[in-house]
């Protein structure tokens, strides 16, 4: 009786854990009947199904991640950029899910298909500098529309194609490096040369700044030394104008006594004034 | 409550006495407490099971039957217990934080970092290779959002955060990114990461984007160095210029000074030699004035005196017309004149 009772509790147990099942918040789920899918999809919560005939099919809900191997895609401009985009992605219709790629790892490889496809397509269509700056943004914004028209018949949405990393192949990396190298040389030079040329402006102002200072000074001190000049023949001029002759006189003695040294002969007549009381002694004697 | 010393007779029991004593308990207990008695007392532990403690740096998320039902803030709180009701603490102060471009090895002190190329060479907008490091933080801002929107969390900010910085730095010239366009890549990277990861509904607030290194890449760090140090040169260049004006000008203005003064001197002494000469001039032409015959004289016979005694002379015979003599340079030759 007691035997029995416990095989009642333990075939009630087992038909209660069969006919209810959880789906998670980050879940999404629908039954499968018997291998068809029921076209309903649960939320997060506590639902009911038929024991046993019914499966739960649960998918993710949340945002998923897809991140793609680089990939050498060729510009307008015939430059290859090495591209690795990411993208975010999640199941929006489980059924259709279900359907096509089944699982995850199918849908990530479906995804790597149109993504690339769709990359290389707006790639090829700009160049180089637009898709590293100009026009980034919005071309990755016109990849992620167009994935998503693809992407809808497998009940996928995708949220967001980013390029994370376009960088240049190695090869090119070494020019690049090249042209770097040579731009820096070049500024390099011209600040060396632009600092000689600002220091020679510097030098010559300086120069000519020293000649017109001195230049000035001479000027001024000319005039000065006129100025005195002209002072001192004016006093002359005023003294002497009150007796020219005596001026000249007493001159003329002075230069005499000036220029006649010991080398100077003179020769002297006895009309010379001072020799006169010289001779008449003579005669007078 | 009676059940209360039960309970507690029960978790206190040590395993090995209790397996020692198992049967003889078992009689025990069969004798004195019915089965109901058991599943109530374990009805009751089970419900006990749901008190949980959110901490001040956590919220707590309820989810019944794995359904969102609600967000409790810190402090003791119940939840229904397992399976019916599940609780998950995030912790929504932390501030997390990324490298990127760069890992720490050993935090140190000395704190020693390695290089992840793959990560900090990009492309900048002029066509140049810079290498950026950097990190971010940030904290969960919608704690619901966070737990349930984007599987793996981490991956996902860390390849948003690359993809903003490469498109900031792609649009800057490398100028611009080595020098004063820093503040403004962090603003940018970290305004854009935050609508991609709002777009992705994150529940995420990016607290900071700091760049850590953004130098040039190696190969070329060397003429990059170059440049620095010929901007030094040309200031060097041009100091010394300066020196050099600095060090003439003065002195040209000294000597500018000095030929003015002199002229100032000579002037001076001009007049005053003029004015002395004239003085003298004067007194002697008054005392000329009141004799002049005599005075005349005396000068006369003064400056001869004078003359005379430096010089060589010879005294010619009175009567003669014309005379040449063989005579030294400097001579005088006065012709004399016929009474």
């Amino acid at each position: 009786m007691r035997y029995f009772f416990l095989i009642l509790l333990i075939i009630f147990a087992i038909l209660i854990w069969q006919s209810v099942f959880i789906v998670d918040q980050t879940q999404q789920a629908f039954l499968l009947q018997l291998g068809k899918p029921i076209k309903k999809v649960f939320g997060p919560g506590l639902h009911f199904k038929l024991p046993f005939v019914q499966q739960v099919m649960r998918f993710e809900k949340r945002l998923l991640e897809y991140d793609a191997a680089p990939a050498e895609i060729l510009t307008k401009d015939k430059k290859n950029l090495v591209v690795d985009n990411y993208s975010r992605w999640r199941i929006v219709d489980p059924l259709k899910f279900y359907k096509t790629v089944k699982t995850i790892q199918g849908a990530q490889a479906r995804l790597d298909d149109i993504i690339y496809a769709q990359l290389r397509i707006e790639l090829g269509i700009h160049s180089l500098t637009e898709v590293v700056s100009e026009k980034r943004s919005e071309l990755m914004e016109k990849v992620t529309q167009r994935c998503n028209k693809l992407t809808a018949e497998y009940g996928i949405e995708v949220v967001d194609v980013r390029i994370k990393r376009a960088d240049l192949p190695p090869e090119n990396e070494k020019f690049v490096f090249e042209r770097m190298r040579a731009e820096r040389e070049r500024e390099a030079k011209r600040y060396r040369s632009e600092g000689k040329e600002q220091a020679m402006k510097i030098r010559a102002a300086a120069d000519r700044e020293r000649a017109v200072i001195l230049a000035k000074a001479y000027e001024e001190a000319e005039r000065i030394k006129g100025e005195g000049d002209m002072e001192a023949i004016k006093i002359y001029a005023e003294a002497i104008r009150q007796d020219p002759e005596f001026y000249a006189f007493i001159k003329s003695l002075e230069v005499y006594q000036k220029v006649f040294d010991e080398n100077t002969q003179l020769i002297i007549t006895p009309q010379e004034p001072f020799m006169r009381f010289f001779f008449k002694t003579q005669k007078n004697n | 409550m009676p059940w209360d010393w039960e309970e507690y007779q029960q978790t206190q029991e040590k395993i090995p006495s209790f397996i020692k004593k198992w049967q003889e308990k078992c009689k025990q207990w069969k004798k004195r407490i019915k089965l109901p008695l058991i599943l109530l007392i374990l009805l009751l532990l089970w419900l006990i099971s749901g008190i949980y403690i959110v901490s001040p740096d956590e919220v707590g998320v309820v989810k019944r039957f794995g359904k969102m039902v609600r967000v409790t803030m810190p402090g003791p709180h119940y939840h229904l217990p397992y399976p019916i009701e599940t609780v998950l603490k995030p912790k929504v102060t932390k501030v997390r934080r990324i490298e990127i471009g760069f890992r720490t090895v050993s935090v140190g002190p000395p704190a020693q970092y390695r290089s992840v190329p793959e990560e900090s060479l990009m492309l900048t907008g002029d066509e140049n290779i810079v290498s950026v490091e950097f990190i971010v933080q940030y904290r969960i801002k919608d704690p619901v959002a966070y737990l349930f929107n984007v599987k793996d969390i981490p991956e996902t900010v860390k390849d948003a955060a690359e993809a903003a910085m490469r498109e900031i730095v792609g649009k800057t010239p490398i100028d611009e990114i080595l020098t004063v366009g820093k503040y403004r890549i962090q603003q940018e990277t970290k305004e854009l990461l935050q609508k991609i990861l709002d777009r992705y509904n994150a529940g995420l607030k990016v607290v900071a984007v700091q760049l850590q290194d953004v130098h040039p890449p190696k190969a070329v760090m060397h003429a990059f160095k170059d440049v620095a140090s010929a901007k030094e040169d040309m200031n060097k260049f041009i100091n010394e210029a300066e020196a050099y004006r600095n060090d003439i000008l003065p002195r040209a203005k000294g000597k500018a000074a000095q030929i003015i003064n002199e002229a100032i001197a000579y002037k001076e002494t001009k007049i005053r030699k003029a004015k002395g000469e004239m003085e003298r001039f004067l007194s002697r032409l008054k005392a000329y004035k009141q004799a002049p015959k005599v005075i005349k004289e005396q000068i006369y016979l003064e400056t001869m005196e004078k003359i005379l005694a430096k010089t060589k002379e010879i005294v010619l015979p009175e009567k003669i017309e014309k005379i040449i003599l063989p005579l030294g340079e400097k001579t005088l030759l006065k012709e004399t004149k016929e009474k």
